[in-house]
């Protein structure tokens, strides 16, 4: 697993090496940046870890940078460090999705404490975010005609009633519905269903003629 | 014609006068002259052709065969008197109403038409030629109380006049060979009895014209009662020398007369002595053409001319001695009149004056104001020594006020402290000059109280400067925001390095070389925070003004750096645009710091409202010329409006919500103080753009 980096940028040089410094002392992997621009140009989305931001710097404030790392469909966990204690600005910032805001001078435990959360809520959202990933992966191998099935059967129907609505036999959609299950890597249709979930999949609708339909075209059929 | 026949023409001639104003009056209403002659112009003429008749039988009295002119003419010097008592313009009539006199006097008594015209002129022009020299050359109208006047009156009045005339007169006479005598005879005769006419007939005249009566009094008395005896002296000795024979014939009794004519001179002024002159000159010429008197000689002939030469010899320095005392005379009273002005000035003048004599210092007069404002009276000043009082407070004061009267011999608005009886300092503006006073010299010190004025000044300097504080205060309370983020930067960088020093200590292995910079790094940022709040606390300061000679660098950077967390809040860049070297300026660090801190918090005020990518506050300065600097703080705000610009300046003009409207009319006081321009104008591409000029330190 890769290291947690905690990205640090403050304009103010003494604040940023002590704050750096902090985070070193409890052991953490830090990369500081004297200006919001600096760290806009070099940053890695893929990179776990958190940041920890001056609010008021010039040119480029703390929260525009956090609207331009959402905008960009960044979302590492922000600590938000300002020079005076702002309620608009804190609100603004907690709003967007901040993690903490600290009031400078603040407690080692404080920020640290913030760090750790922030750490931990990367950590998960990076697992939620690999996971969906690999669903989608996995959806991406999927044929057409498989996807169409896929969606049928996470809507709850018997395979009679997928051959139905597609045109086709029972025995053709047994055929697609195991290979579905085998390129998904589903054991059971429950997990099936979890994972189409997860993988953004949405049920094929299911309208109440379709449900009475069958019997009596069947009936007729039989 | 004798004296005898004048009497009875003048009877006559009086009783058709009495009639006469009211007879001419009529005769020129009823001609149309009303308007061409004035009633009392006719009074005048008449007055005068009535005298010009008698002064001619007069001088026909005194005419001795076989020479055909008079020993005394009169009616010359008369009409002379007249002439020089009315305004030239006048003197053409005065002439047209001698002529009748002339023809009057002149025809009954057998003289040739030819001479009696040919006189006619030579009289008439004697007189004009002596009227017009006097009024030409005489300083003021001739009263004899001026030497330069006398002089003027005997050179062309008494002289020239005559003596030309004479020539005339005498070649007429000889031409129309009228009487006997040879030419210069004939010349020297009328000459000298024209002189002698002149010398005594105009100054009685002239003089006594101008009395103006006044309410008797006692004084009056006493000089009446002088003159009585005077006159009466005169007219003894008159009778004595002038009438007597044999022993009192005597030459040395010449003399006799003149102690009285001294004595007339001295007391009696011009009037008096003219008055007297006559009456001895009447006497004496009784005397001569009588036969009696010192003057005899056996030819009457002769005696007259003595009696001409010793009276006009007697009468011009008398004249003159008595100008002379009479000018003296006005002199004294001149001088006595503004001594007595200058002293009730010194005494009832409003401000508080001392006279000390300067080589001891000794007071020689104070005025009411002065006891008033010191609390010593007259009697304990006078005669004392100033420094007896004590009332200098500052001994340098003293020798620098007495130095500048002693080398400049004046001191004008020369403030120093003085101590009054009851020991209360009084400050005074002195203005002095030196006078001489009985050969010994002196200052007269003027003083003006203006202590109530300096500390009414005082009083308002203070207050300014409490005004001053307080809007500097108010201004900081608004920049509070920004000064706190200043302090916290250095306190948090303190806070987060000393706990991670902690955290570093409590681990296995320490760095003692990361140790050490934390450590250099807390000295450093927490200098850098006392900096902060020493410049805080030098505005906080309620301090005395301290001029000295400021970098303008220096001084903006300082602004600069305190009002940095308010340009990061605000989230606004700062331009700066210094020239360097610049110029040093003399001024009160705190108060320019002030006015610029004011300038730029408006500035950032004026741009909150303002898209944050447009934010943008330049500061400058440069040389503008010569000995100013130009100093400027532009924002890229809305603007002011043009009726505001001026208004700005106004105390508790403002437009902030929150504003006291004290700030900008400060700041102006300050720069005018500073002897600079403080003013606000728009930016050709929006914004205000405030701007200061600052005399440099040398120019000042």
């Amino acid at each position: 697993m890769i290291t947690p980096i905690v990205f640090v940028v403050d304009d103010e040089p003494a604040v940023l090496e002590a704050v750096t410094r902090l985070l070193r002392s409890a052991d953490y992997q830090t990369r500081s940046f004297s200006s919001p621009q600096a760290f806009l140009e070099q940053h890695d989305a893929a990179q776990p870890g958190c940041l920890v931001l001056d609010v008021s710097m010039p040119n480029l404030s703390g929260l525009r940078v956090q609207e331009q790392l959402t905008a960009s469909g960044v979302t590492r966990p922000i600590i938000f460090i300002s020079g005076r204690s702002d309620l608009s600005t804190g609100v603004r910032a907690m709003k967007a999705g901040a993690v903490d805001m600290l009031t400078k001078p603040f407690d080692d435990d404080a920020l640290l404490d913030a760090v750790g959360k922030a750490l931990e809520r990367d950590a998960s959202e990076r697992a939620t975010h690999a996971e969906r990933r690999s669903i989608e992966r996995r959806l991406a191998l999927l044929t057409a005609r498989e996807r169409e099935v896929l969606t049928h059967v996470v809507a709850g129907k018997l395979n009679k009633h997928i051959a139905a609505d597609l045109g086709t036999v029972e025995k053709t959609v047994k055929v697609h519905r195991g290979r579905v299950m085998q390129k998904m890597g589903a054991t059971s249709i429950a997990e099936l269903v979890r994972i189409a979930d997860r993988g953004g999949v949405k049920p094929a609708a299911v309208s109440c003629r379709q449900l009475i339909r069958p019997y009596w075209r069947g009936a007729a059929a039989e | 014609m004798g004296i005898g026949d004048s009497v009875v023409f003048w009877r006559s001639w009086s009783a058709v006068s009495a009639r006469t104003p009211l007879f001419s009056a009529d005769l020129f209403r009823l001609t149309g002259l009303a308007s061409f002659v004035d009633l009392r112009d006719v009074r005048a003429m008449f007055l005068v052709a009535v005298a010009y008749y008698i002064g001619a039988k007069v001088g026909f009295a005194f005419t001795f065969d076989p020479l055909p002119i008079s020993v005394l003419w009169l009616p010359n010097s008369l009409l002379l008197a007249a002439l020089l008592l009315t305004p030239t313009g006048f003197w053409w009539k005065l002439i047209l109403a001698v002529l009748p006199a002339h023809l009057a006097a002149e025809l009954p008594s057998g003289v040739p038409i030819a001479m009696v015209f040919g006189w006619f002129v030579s009289n008439c022009s004697e007189a004009l030629l002596g009227a017009f020299c006097i009024r030409r050359f005489a300083s003021a109208p001739l009263r004899f109380d001026s030497f330069h006047d006398v002089i003027v009156f005997v050179l062309f009045g008494v002289m020239l006049a005559p003596l030309l005339s004479s020539f005339f007169d005498a070649m007429l006479v000889t031409s129309i060979g009228w009487g006997q005598g040879d030419y210069l005879q004939l010349v020297s005769t009328r000459f000298f009895s024209n002189m002698l006419a002149v010398l005594m007939v105009v100054p009685v005249v002239l003089t006594w014209a101008s009395i103006r009566l006044v309410p008797m009094d006692r004084t009056m008395l006493w000089r009446g009662a002088e003159a009585g005896l005077l006159l009466l002296g005169l007219i003894v000795i008159g009778v004595t020398v002038f009438q007597g024979k044999g022993w009192f014939a005597n030459p040395a009794f010449f003399y006799a007369p003149l102690p009285f004519l001294l004595w007339a001179a001295v007391r009696f002024g011009p009037t008096g002595i003219s008055a007297y002159l006559v009456v001895f000159g009447l006497f004496a010429i009784w005397g001569a053409t009588h036969g009696k008197g010192p003057f005899l000689s056996g030819f009457p002939e002769n005696d007259v001319r003595s009696v001409q030469l010793f009276l006009i010899f007697m009468s011009i320095p008398l004249l003159m001695l008595t100008a002379v005392v009479g000018e003296r005379r006005k002199v004294e009273k001149t001088l006595k009149r503004s001594e007595e002005r200058a002293a009730k000035i010194f005494h009832s003048s409003a401000s508080p004056m001392v006279i000390v004599r300067l080589s001891d210092g000794v007071c020689s007069g104070v005025n009411a104001r002065w006891e008033e404002l010191f609390g010593y009276s007259r009697a304990e000043v006078n005669g004392h020594s100033f420094l007896e009082f004590n009332p200098f407070i500052n001994r340098r004061d003293r020798r620098a006020l007495l130095n500048q009267i002693a080398t400049e011999g004046y001191v004008q608005d020369f403030e120093i402290d003085l101590r009054d009886r009851g020991g209360h300092t009084h400050r005074v503006s002195v203005t002095a000059q030196t006078i001489e006073l009985d050969d010994e010299l002196c200052g007269m010190f003027s003083v003006r109280d203006v202590t109530e004025q300096r500390n009414s000044e005082r009083d308002a300097l203070e207050q300014r400067r409490q005004l001053m504080h307080l809007s500097r205060v108010v201004m900081l309370s608004e920049l509070s925001g920004a000064l706190a983020h200043e302090l916290n930067q250095p306190l948090s960088a303190i806070l987060s390095n000393a706990q991670a020093a902690q955290r570093f200590l409590s681990k296995q292995q320490i760095d003692v070389g990361e140790l050490r910079e934390i450590l250099a790094d807390i000295v450093s940022e927490d200098q850098r925070a006392g900096e902060v709040i020493r410049r805080l606390r030098a505005l906080f300061k309620q301090g005395e003004t301290n001029f000295q000679a400021l970098d303008l660098n220096e001084l903006v950077s300082d602004v600069l750096n305190l009002a940095r967390g308010d340009f990061i809040l605000r989230d606004i860049d700062v331009v700066t645009d210094i020239a360097s070297p610049l110029p040093l300026v003399f001024g009160d660090r705190v108060e320019l710091q002030q006015v610029l801190l004011n300038l730029i918090v408006n500035a950032c005020e004026a741009m909150t409202d303002k898209a944050s990518t447009g934010r943008t506050l330049s500061i400058g300065a440069d040389i503008s010329s010569g000995h100013a600097i130009r100093l400027y703080v532009r924002d890229q705000g809305p603007g002011i409006p043009i009726e505001k610009l001026e208004r700005l300046f106004e105390p508790f003009f403002t437009t902030k919500p929150q504003g006291l409207g004290l700030g900008l009319s400060i700041s102006r006081t300050i720069i005018s103080a500073h002897g600079g321009q403080l003013w606000g104008v728009n930016n050709p591409d929006g914004g205000a753009c405030f701007q200061i000029i600052l005399p440099t330190w040398r120019s000042q």
